[in-house]
């Protein structure tokens, strides 16, 4: 039985949307957390019926995301990510140490009911692995000793205060960056004293079309991964379908490698936060969503703080922006899964067209964009596009956060102009940490590229093209010669299979299917013809699911097999 | 004028008109484009990829059914990649499918074993996954095996879209995603309405009836038992596709011929009820009509809508005519009226009906259609499953004499026939509510503007000059159009006191029961229309188009009820309504009382 106090606030919830559905995840969420983290079929019962959708539905929903539990869970859940960042940094380790200290498998309860253990994807603390979250909180930069005293701590009921993670980092652009060692930036006055909001002003005298034709001159590309120019997706807008507009921040960072929109967001929201306001007034939105992945919970009460302090600054108007929690699924980093997952939805992509431009939220116009890109923003209206071209090159301009971790002496997220030398990346994140191997540059769905492929590599759209990769979401994951291709083409499909949302069939056996083929391989029991039949997989999936999350599976299993293919042989018995 | 582009598949020039897919292009010009989870009548889901197709000029090939022409496309359907890509995916579906074929329902009738055998899929190049999640058995209706499902969503989108009941949810994602209810409790304990569209659009047998197939068998073998045999309208027209016949051809003779050799041993006819249901329904029209009674009337006859009348709608129980279906009203006068007549002691008949549904079975064993003091219905086939006793039993249907229905409970009028389709029950019941209000029948029997299994929704006003009042009517087929006119009702209630209709016709298929969930799988919009067809085609040929005029029924009530709604009547032939939960289709309350 939901209290009257979670009733309430899911009124207000429901009211607080324009449409009373998409208080769904919220509401289940709200459901949880009064009911030991659990929501069983009558709770989710009542919550339906509150927010207005059928009972199956919310069912459905509360069934995708993997942060609703349908069964009762320990009071401790303990999630250790074990993604390819976090292995590499020895998460392995630390999972087996919790398994013999509480006597328990992934997935499964102490039989006091105390905790529960998961192992869990990327939580986008790549440059601060291994990292393991309990409940909602982060602890980062653990060791087995740090585990074994969390562990103490919990046995005894105490939550630790997490210490503060050891961020290596650096800027050499001081634009995005340029308050993440100030004190307080999170502060709107703060922010303002470091000549933040300035751009909003500018923008006050400046016509819709005007900051439109400023962004599109300055060739600003979407930081998210497919690299669409920012400029012409404002410029597709429908603008005469007589329905309202809506601009949505994607800050569903979930990529694996990719931990930079965090940095914004936790310790510049404000920059942010302006960067929406000026796209939302050349797009004439008078409302705007913050889409954060669930597991970012401090970060969303950051970002709320933070627009209400805007508010009261009178920076808003009448304008509002609504942070909307995801609750777990990799796949609501494309944008129609966005979207679906904002309307109360399983967050399951759409066919395009039509595309969000003209048929987005609720049916209506939207544009979707990166943390990163609208944080771009009022560096581009306050210097203009030509300031903004001064950094980076051709068809790449501008700065960049590129995120570094894996096997390097510095892990952390650095501020550099688009077309710095790769090397220039890993010597600022300290070098390899031993032998370099080969080296992931755009997250986990571009090509992987050996020792040998990145020499001479510049961190740009044509570079990375040229040395057959993608620049992707900026997120580098260096791995040294200690580490077997084969176990990290399992992990990453591991990943895959598990985010795959199931919509389309492709997606969703061709992830498992090679899954499977992968697990024999690894575990010594494969034949030669495994190996050709991921491939043939890879070939066929690709380019035939009705999202890029195909794309995003084959083609680095592809490379992986074709580049380290002896490495795969050498495990097939005869 | 309709608008075309001009396209080219496969090297074929082509004009196709604007605003259609590949898919429908292709397959009006003649071209074949495999698919799997697309079916004609269901908003494209694009899940399964099959119908991929390469467009000149795209990078990647694309959905054929959710992409729609362009002027100057060039399409290629067949090509390495393409070949490659299906048998691909359809490996990878085998690999994850109980491919127990023999056992299963949809032998020769799946889809996806169609697709596979035309595209020649022999290799097994993909590990082989056994699920093994446990099947539902949970609803008297419909079962449901996940093992089977290929999760193409046609199900879903019926379930939700069109019927409105959203029984049924995906569960999980990835690979682990299935269908299921709120809960996984199963089909039995979700609000589903036993409609069986679901089973109807299934591809592969993963929703089916529950089979009472045994028992029945069982019944047959017992000499001990009375075994009586019914026979839905729309059974008569879905046979005749199943044995190499002329699709929607009534063969009610070659039906009868049928049941006799599997060892009926009284083969009577739904038909005689029905044609009793206008005379009770009708009469109970005119009562409320001219009585100050509850309106609009609505029909009752249709199991699948009184569930989600009684679990969306409870409030409107007191329009839903008190008549039990034209299935219950034979089966309580089987063990009555027959028994008594034939001399046989009804304990020992066992009735069983052969419906185009699947919600008659849940109808069969609602408590309170025990009005004989019996269980008035015992068992209850689908037309599936009696093409299934057929083959079982070798009979060869196609080349069966014409027989006669016995006569006593079987004898029937074309306004009887035609309640198989969507229009049917009120084309019937005006045809003698006329002569019941005027003393005389209509100029012509046919009222072909109530017609048509492709209208949502039909509304006319029948006006004559001896018409007491013109009579406003309209029908409804699918339950997502109930939904929508019962809104309507409760609108005009709520503004004006009332209604503008008299009476309104609701079944719950699409179509109507030629259409229904116990018909053959993969029933599509168009073989509805057919079969429709061929129902009126035989009311056309009949010598009497209506029902007041069917001998048999003037016999009964001479000789046993008297008259329309009376009191043995009522006690009979009528039935009372509950208010069932939302969440799990249980009884709340009574809403209209008991006779």
């Amino acid at each position: 039985m939901l209290s009257d106090k979670a009733i309430s606030s899911i009124k207000k919830l429901t009211e607080r949307y324009p449409r009373p559905q998409s208080a769904l995840m919220p509401a289940l969420m709200i459901a949880q957390k009064e009911n030991r983290n659990h929501v069983d079929r009558s709770l989710a019962a009542e919550v339906a019926t509150l927010v207005g959708v059928p009972e199956s539905h919310a069912w459905g929903v509360l069934t995708f995301y993997t942060m609703y539990h349908t069964e009762k869970i320990g009071d401790y859940h303990i999630l250790v990510d074990t993604n390819i960042p976090a292995t590499l940094s020895g998460a392995g380790t630390i999972l087996d140490f919790i398994r013999k200290e509480l006597d328990i498998d992934p997935g499964e309860m102490t039989a006091d009911g105390k905790f529960t253990l998961d192992e869990v994807e990327c939580l986008a603390s790549c440059g601060t692995c291994p990292v393991v979250q309990v409940n909602n909180v982060y602890y980062e930069n653990m060791t087995v000793e740090k585990t074994g005293t969390l562990l103490d701590s919990l046995k005894k009921g105490i939550m630790p205060k997490p210490e503060a993670p050891e961020y290596f980092g650096g800027t050499e652009c001081n634009v995005l960056l340029k308050n993440r060692l100030v004190k307080n930036a999170g502060s709107i006055d703060v922010y303002k004293n470091c000549g933040g909001y300035r751009a909003l002003a500018k923008t006050l005298t400046m016509e819709p079309r005007a900051i439109i034709a400023e962004v599109k001159a300055s060739d600003l590309r979407g930081r998210g991964g497919a690299g669409f120019p920012t400029g012409l997706k404002w410029e597709l807008l429908a603008r005469d379908s007589g329905k309202p507009a809506y601009l949505i921040c994607n800050a569903d960072e979930g990529e694996p490698g990719t931990f930079k929109d965090r940095q914004i967001m936790e310790y510049d929201p404000h920059l942010l936060i302006e960067g929406m306001i000026i796209a939302a007034r050349a797009l004439e939105s008078k409302l705007a969503f913050i889409y954060i992945r669930g597991e970012f919970g401090w970060i969303a009460d950051i970002l709320e703080k933070a627009i209400e302090a805007a508010k009261t600054d009178g920076k808003m108007n009448d304008f509002d922006i609504i942070v909307h929690r995801g609750a777990g699924a990799y796949v609501c980093g494309e944008e129609t899964a966005l979207i679906e997952s904002i309307e109360g939805k399983r967050g399951e992509p759409r066919i395009k067209p039509p595309f969000p431009a003209a048929e987005g939220l609720y049916g209506c116009p939207t544009i979707v964009n990166n943390v990163e890109t609208l944080a771009s923003i009022p560096f581009i209206i306050e210097n203009g596009a030509a300031g903004f071209r001064k950094y980076g090159c051709a068809h790449s301009t501008g700065f960049r956060l590129f995120g570094i971790s894996g096997n390097v002496n510095r892990p952390g997220v650095y501020e550099f102009p688009m077309g710095i030398p790769f090397d220039t990346i890993l010597n600022a994140a300290g070098g390899t940490n031993g032998m370099l191997k080969a080296v992931i540059v755009g997250g986990l769905s571009v090509p992987i590229l050996t020792a040998q492929e990145v020499q001479g590599l510049k961190m740009d759209y044509d570079s990375c093209l040229k040395h057959g990769t993608g620049l992707g979401s900026g997120g580098i994951m260096i791995i040294n010669d200690t580490f077997s291709i084969p176990e990290l083409a399992y992990r990453t499909i591991r990943f895959y299979a598990h985010e795959s949302c199931g919509r389309c069939a492709p997606c969703r056996y061709g992830s498992d299917s090679i899954r499977e083929l992968l697990k024999k391989i690894v575990e010594g029991d494969g034949v030669r013809e495994d190996i050709d039949t991921i491939l043939h997989i890879c070939n066929n999936v690709k380019g035939v699911t009705i999202c890029p999350a195909g794309e995003a599976f084959t083609v680095p299993i592809k490379a992986m097999v074709e580049k380290f293919r002896d490495e795969f042989e050498a495990l097939i018995k005869c | 004028m309709v608008k075309t582009v001009s396209i080219q598949i496969n090297g074929v020039k082509i004009e196709a008109c604007t605003d259609i897919t590949i898919v429908q292009a292709a397959k009006e010009n003649g071209i074949y484009i495999p698919t799997l989870c697309y079916h004609t009548d269901l908003k494209p889901s694009g899940s399964c990829g099959i119908c991929v197709v390469e467009i000149e000029g795209r990078k990647n090939p694309e959905r054929a059914c959710t992409t729609k022409v362009a002027n100057g496309m060039v399409i290629t359907t067949n090509n390495k990649r393409l070949r490659d890509t299906r048998k691909l995916i359809l490996e990878m579906i085998l690999a994850d499918h109980d491919t127990d074929c023999p056992a299963c329902l949809a032998n020769g009738k799946c889809e996806l074993q169609d697709l596979c055998d035309r595209m020649g899929v022999t290799t097994r190049s993909i590990p082989k996954k056994l699920k093994k999640l446990s099947i539902d058995e949970t609803s008297v209706a419909i079962m449901r095996d996940p093992n089977k499902c290929i999760a193409c969503g046609r199900c879903l989108e019926v379930c939700a879209n069109i019927q409105t009941v959203n029984a049924l949810t995906e569960i999980g994602r990835g690979h682990r995603v299935f269908i299921g209810t709120a809960g996984d409790a199963g089909m039995g304990a979700s609000p589903c309405v036993n409609c069986g569209q679901c089973t109807v659009f299934c591809p592969v047998g993963a929703l089916t009836e529950r089979s009472e197939i045994d028992m029945v068998w069982d019944a047959l073998l017992d000499p001990a038992k009375h075994v009586v045999v019914q026979e839905a309208p729309s059974v008569r027209v879905a046979l005749a596709e199943e044995f190499g016949m002329e699709k929607g051809l009534a063969t009610p003779g070659k039906m009868y011929a049928a049941l006799r050799r599997l060892g009926f041993d009284k083969v009577f006819d739904t038909n005689f009820s029905a044609d009793l249901t206008i005379m009770e329904e009708g009469s109970e029209l005119i009562h409320r009509a001219t009585n100050g009674g509850t309106l609009p009337l609505i029909t009752s006859c249709s199991p699948g809508w009184i569930k989600f009348g009684e679990t969306f709608f409870p409030d409107l129980a007191a329009h839903v005519s008190t008549c039990k279906s034209p299935q219950q009203m034979h089966g309580t006068l089987v063990k009555t009226y027959y028994a008594k007549t034939a001399g046989i002691d009804p304990n020992n008949i066992v009735s069983v009906s052969i419906m185009p549904c699947t919600a008659k079975k849940f109808e069969a064993r609602r408590p309170e259609m025990r009005d004989s003091g019996f269980q008035d219905v015992d068992y209850v086939l689908t037309t599936r499953e009696f093409v299934r006793m057929i083959r079982e039993a070798d009979i060869d249907f196609k080349n069966l004499p014409e027989e006669k229905a016995d006569s006593l409970m079987g004898d029937y009028t074309g306004a009887a026939t035609i309640f198989g389709a969507t229009g049917g029950v009120m084309e019937a019941a005006v045809r003698s509510a006329f002569f019941l209000l005027t003393g005389e029948n209509l100029p012509a029997p046919e009222l072909t503007v109530l017609r048509g299994v492709m209208n949502d929704i039909v509304e006319a006003t029948v006006e004559h000059p001896k018409l007491p009042f013109p009579i406003r009517v309209a029908v409804v087929n699918g339950l997502g159009n109930a939904r929508k006119m019962l809104e309507k009702v409760k609108r005009q209630i709520a503004e004006n006191g009332k209604s503008e209709y008299h009476f309104i016709e609701i079944m719950a298929c699409p179509g109507g029961c030629v259409g229904g969930g116990g018909q053959p799988f993969g029933t599509s919009l168009v073989d509805r229309s057919i079969r429709a067809k061929g129902l009126y085609t035989e009311d056309a040929a009949l010598p009497l188009r209506y029902s007041h005029e069917n001998p048999m029924v003037q016999k009964i009530y001479e000789s046993y009820l008297e008259k329309p709604n009376s009191g043995l009547a009522h006690k009979l032939l009528h039935t009372h309504y509950f208010e069932r939960s939302q969440r799990d289709g249980a009884v709340v309350k009574e809403t209209t009382h008991n006779h």
